[in-house]
């Protein structure tokens, strides 16, 4: 048993992480001397966006991998579960823990019902037209939300807290700070439990790896998909909840935030939750921690660029199209078989080739 | 004989919108009916081209100040050039960025290329809004030169001048690619789309038709946009070139057909004509769903995608079964 847990695969990540880990804390030591504390606090913005990103992109990974389609409409269950959880706080006035839990129910509900209504009859006609599917519902959705609860901009019933200082110019926030990481935090943790220690778990893995496979040992996928359903539906309702409390809540909140989840999703590869784990804390730092780049970038001396800091939103798409050259497949995803090399070895290999050789015929002409 | 014309300039204002809306699903036929490339960034390519025009054509803009305050930001432009020029111009940026985001996505399967066509698409949103001094930021482009300046002003003539130009754009495109999908190239699109394997092992290079497919498609959505432009005289960010458009023009070539041009056409004329009336009617509409209107119509597009795709998936003028002999 110890024999099992400790073995060679968990001992390299282990490795691996305190390696990160030093390198991170290296890191941010190194720009802290450099630039002052304040970069400190963009990095915490980082990480509590890394967090809601996270929760998001471990929902949508997970129905990507087992029913194999990009659900667009994820954002905008993100934006239903922080509704109807704004509901339950405000109508019953209970406390917005309560309400989440509400949300979270619900939308698993809802989840299932989708799978019945709607995508079982997509299945197997390829990718297009469950996306297509998926945009109508999320019309549906947001345009439904406008017309029933208007544009208007709602908050929480939270109490006001004040922001707690750690150093001067360094604070954290108890509820959009400490509560959103620590939500963050525990979805990881259960996600990783639940995947890795349960039948229902092994079962999802098994059956996003090889759905012929997986149902040739019998497992009983069409549960599986039900319950990645659930799963997702209900994850991407607390996400909803924890940028409703970073933010505010109104109709669009999910759909602006559902780049951010894909591009984390495939920076991290399809399919894979450790992926959207990895993938969703290289994005949310990446755009918060561009935030000082650009504020330099907008001064006048240098470039002058107007409204600088809205641009922070195309930071994780331009990562995301590196990853779509290089490494397709993602941090953590597996390379389909074909291509399982060092792709990029592979293409400077080649390039080094054609440059020394006299150039031969190009393969395979046009028209 | 006084004829009111107040009411054909309304007809005719839906006509050329509906032109509009049927070359950019002509666009999205070329790309996803012909050759299987799904776009989700319709409205970007759009953009691209309505600015890229509006910015050749228009005179200089400067910034407006009053008081102190920035009241308009002005906009790069000054250049005014002719229509014909300015249009070309907005065909070759959308075709050129629709290559360069179709570059790294087009070798992958289907739902890359549409989740990195919607970034693109709201990351050309955001600069749009944002970079002022190009764009003249959340008011946009103002005084966007007619194509013929009647004097004293005619709303009627100018209506009959925008919608003839559209009329002639679309039937030239129309008869374009009509040929183009008849010619040997459109017949490698099919087969890419069909069967990709088996296009790439009779020696066809599928990643250069892909890639050529899906600029020719975006430069069409450019020439939209130059329309769009020379049709609405300005330009704003926010609302014409939102993420539903991509979604209507969706609905339009999956009504019609895809893979179908006559269905493209029909589909963009039987769906703007649908939003249309649903503004039109809004004035008659019971008090209550006075506001909601706008956000209904959105719901009933959602609904439509969603019974079209689940149960009518070939669209009421599918392209036609073709036998091989």
């Amino acid at each position: 048993m110890l024999e099992r847990l400790y073995s060679t695969r968990l001992r390299r990540q282990l490795v691996l992480a305190f390696v990160v880990a030093v390198i991170a804390v290296a890191l941010f030591g190194i720009l802290s001397v450099l630039f002052g504390v304040t970069i400190l606090q963009y990095a915490l913005a980082g990480f509590v966006v890394s967090s809601i990103v996270i929760v998001a992109a471990i929902g949508l990974t997970l129905l990507y991998g087992i029913r194999g389609f990009a659900n667009f409409a994820y954002g905008d269950l993100m934006t239903l579960g922080a509704y109807i959880a704004l509901f339950v706080a405000l109508n019953l006035s209970v406390s917005v823990v309560w309400a989440a839990l509400v949300a979270f129910g619900t939308l698993a509900v809802i989840g299932v019902f989708l799978e019945v209504l709607i995508f079982s009859r997509l299945e197997g006609r390829g990718p297009v037209p469950p996306i297509v599917a998926s945009v109508g519902l999320a019309l549906i959705i947001q345009n439904g939300i406008r017309a029933v609860a208007t544009t208007q901009q709602w908050n929480y019933p939270v109490p006001a807290i004040q922001e707690i200082p750690i150093v001067a110019g360094l604070g954290i926030h108890p509820i959009r700070g400490i509560a959103t990481l620590a939500a963050g935090m525990s979805f990881m943790l259960s996600a990783h439990i639940l995947l890795k220690y349960t039948n229902l778990g092994k079962a999802m893995r098994a059956t996003a790896d090889n759905l012929e496979l997986a149902k040739a040992t019998g497992i009983d996928t069409k549960r599986v998909t039900y319950a990645a359903w659930a799963v997702s539906c209900s994850f991407a309702s607390t996400a909803g909840v924890l940028l409703g409390l970073g933010t505010v809540v109104n109709p669009t909140m999910g759909f602006q935030v559902l780049l951010l989840t894909f591009a984390a999703v495939i920076v991290g590869g399809i399919g894979s939750p450790y992926g959207a784990m990895m993938g969703g804390l290289v994005i949310g730092l990446s755009q918060e921690m561009s935030v000082p780049l650009l504020l330099w970038l907008g001064q006048p001396d240098v470039i002058g660029l107007e409204h600088a800091t809205a641009y922070k939103v195309a930071i994780p798409f331009m990562i995301m199209i590196a990853v779509l050259l290089v490494r397709p497949w993602g941090i953590a995803g597996r390379p389909p078989a074909f291509v399982r090399r060092v792709f990029i070895l592979e293409t400077a290999a080649r390039a080094l080739r054609s440059r020394s050789l006299p150039s031969r015929q190009e393969e395979g002409g046009g028209g | 004989m006084a004829i009111d014309t107040g009411f054909l300039v309304n007809i005719g204002f839906y006509v050329s919108i509906a032109i509009i809306f049927a070359i950019l699903a002509l666009g999205f036929n070329l790309q996803w009916g012909y050759t299987g490339l799904f776009n989700a960034g319709i409205a970007g390519f759009f953009l691209i081209g309505a600015y890229v025009a509006a910015i050749a054509i228009t005179a200089p803009a400067p910034r407006v100040i009053i008081g102190g305050v920035t009241v308009y930001p002005g906009h790069l432009g000054g250049f005014q050039l002719p229509l014909v020029v300015g249009a070309l111009l907005a065909m070759v940026a959308s075709g050129t960025a629709a290559a360069l985001v179709a570059l790294p996505t087009v070798r992958l399967r289907a739902d890359y290329l549409a989740i990195a066509t919607l970034a693109f698409a709201e990351i050309v949103r955001i600069f749009a809004i944002n970079l002022e001094s190009v764009t003249g930021g959340t008011i946009g482009i103002i005084g966007i030169p007619r194509p013929i300046a009647f004097d004293p002003p005619n709303p009627f003539l100018t209506m009959v001048t925008i919608v003839g130009l559209g009329a002639a754009i679309l039937l030239a495109v129309f008869l374009a690619l009509q040929f183009i999908s008849e010619s040997p190239w459109g017949r490698v699109l099919r087969a890419i789309r069909e069967d990709e394997e088996a296009t790439m092992a009779l020696g066809k290079n599928a990643f250069r038709f892909k890639l050529q497919a899906f600029a020719l498609g975006g430069a069409l959505m450019g020439l939209a946009g130059a329309l769009f432009a020379v049709t609405l005289l300005y330009l704003e960010p926010s609302v014409s070139f939102a993420p539903s458009v991509t979604f209507s023009v969706w609905v339009m070539v999956i009504v019609g057909g895809w893979g179908s041009h006559r269905g493209a056409i029909v589909g963009a004329f039987l769906i703007y004509g649908l939003e249309w009336l649903s503004v039109q009617l809004k004035d008659f509409a019971p008090a209550v769903l006075k506001d909601s209107i706008f956000y209904i119509r959105l719901m009933l597009i959602g609904v439509l995608l969603i019974l079209l795709v689940v149960y009518r998936p070939e669209g009421i003028l599918p392209e036609k079964k073709r036998i091989l002999r």
